[in-house]
């Protein structure tokens, strides 16, 4: 890929990736300050938070939770860069490892913490599309650094995540788990747990249950796409084909489970591996873009 | 004006080769580690892995109305969260540590009529029958009961 496309993809991956992290941060600022109110026996402290003995500062959380949102939004939209990104990247670690320290670890927002850690450190991600750009004020730009390394860093990072999935399915079940019967049990146990505990279930369980032929297939099918997700990294095309599979998986899982990656089902996750540098030029020929450009021109 | 480069030609041809394999290292690190050793934000990725079969004992907290139906309770009534899997946990580990009455009192204080009674059980549910034919609870146990103040 040339240099140019390859900085509008990082670029393009920079805003995609940091507004998820402000919008999800946003959205979920009422469930992260709910933290406070929990009783401290419960705070199991994980990851980078390995070291605490006890809940943070109420104050701490708050200004954590108000913090990530704003410093996404900056990094998203190139302001100040090399500030905005490192502290949006951080804070978003650290309220999700935060969430993950009650007892309970869920695995949604692992990749994004990954991602946006790449995405800081590559400066370059803020030379194009960016506050910065039009200031002029962006070093990379006339370094030999095209963020391919970014790019290919982040696509790794999605496609490890993805491969460590399966092999944890053959670590913990062996070839079982490609029976059928370990899949349709979860299902069915996630669904029935969300009944019993006050949450909405998904319709489709009851038709999965009846569909005893499509056990295996789906078994096999996901057991694929995860052990061969390191295929998307030999070839454009492969990848592509493979990052839509594995969108595809993500809406089956919402389907039957009422279980939602919201970072995978926006295809963010995989996004490195999409051309999503045509993705600003197709946006700039809509009426709200054209919008956009002239007002930007007008400045 | 454009500042000066931060990076020189060798150093980025090195970020190019050393960075991806990096990444793959880090990702790749939790497979060092026991398949249920989980953490954030290097997991294992244990979720979905086990055969939990088809019959399972659920820790729940419902509600009693005041005709006497059962009524199933949000995740913010028993625990305080809209996270599903985080109630359900905080469940299991109070009746695990004998902090069932905590809870029931817990609960009851953030219950509301038409609800009069709270209680923490278990139910061991036929996974098969209950999502196919709605079918309830094969046995109930009950570890807390208490009173809504209304």
């Amino acid at each position: 890929m040339q240099r140019d496309a390859m900085i509008k993809r990082l670029a393009a991956l920079r805003i995609l990736m940091f507004a998820y992290a402000a919008i999800w941060s946003a959205v979920r600022a009422p469930h992260l300050l709910d933290t406070t109110d929990l009783d401290p026996i419960r705070f199991d402290p994980v990851g980078p938070l390995w070291f605490l003995t006890a809940p943070l500062p109420d104050g701490l959380v708050l200004l954590l939770v108000l913090l990530t949102p704003a410093a996404a939004a900056l990094a998203a939209v190139g302001w100040h860069y090399r500030a905005s990104a490192p502290v949006a990247a951080f804070a978003f670690l650290m309220i999700t490892t935060y969430r993950n320290s009650w007892g309970q670890l869920f695995h949604t927002e692992n990749l994004a913490s990954l991602q946006l850690i790449v995405l800081a450190i590559a400066t370059v991600a803020g030379s194009q599309w960016s506050m910065d750009a039009r200031r002029g004020s962006t070093r990379s730009q006339t370094s030999g650094d095209d963020g391919s390394w970014a790019v290919n860093s982040m696509a790794v990072l999605a496609v490890g995540t993805y491969f460590l999935a399966g092999v944890a399915k053959f670590r913990i079940s062996g070839w079982d788990w490609v029976s059928g019967d370990t899949l349709l049990h979860q299902v069915l146990f996630d669904n029935v747990r969300k009944e019993l505990l006050g949450d909405p279930s998904s319709p489709l369980a009851a038709w999965f249950v009846g569909q005893t032929w499509l056990m295996a297939p789906a078994a096999v099918a996901s057991m694929i796409l995860e052990l061969g997700a390191p295929v998307a990294l030999l070839h454009r095309r492969a990848g592509q084909l493979w990052a839509l599979a594995a969108v595809g998986f993500h809406i089956g899982v919402l389907a039957l489970m009422y279980i939602m990656f919201p970072y995978h089902l926006l295809a963010l996750g995989v996004a490195p591996l999409l051309p999503v540098e045509n993705l600003a030029p197709r946006l700039a020929r809509t009426a709200v873009g054209r919008a956009w450009v002239r007002r930007s021109a007008a400045c | 004006m454009a500042e000066a480069p931060i990076y020189d030609g060798g150093m980025v041809s090195r970020l190019r080769r050393l960075a991806p394999a990096l990444a793959a290292v880090v990702v790749l690190s939790p497979l060092l580690r026991a398949p249920h050793s989980d953490t954030y934000p290097l997991s294992t990725y244990p979720m979905f892995t086990a055969n939990r079969g088809s019959i399972h004992d659920f820790v729940t907290v419902v509600g009693i109305d005041d005709t006497g139906v059962v009524v199933r309770l949000s995740p913010k009534l028993i625990a305080g969260t809209d996270e599903v899997v985080l109630a359900s946990v905080t469940v299991e580990r109070a009746v695990a540590r004998g902090r069932a009455e905590g809870l029931c009192e817990a609960v009851a204080a953030r219950t509301a009529s038409p609800i009069t009674e709270v209680v923490v059980r278990s139910e061991t549910v036929d996974l098969v029958a209950h999502i196919v034919d709605g079918a309830p609870a094969l046995a109930v146990v009950e570890h807390a009961r208490c009173s809504v103040t209304p």
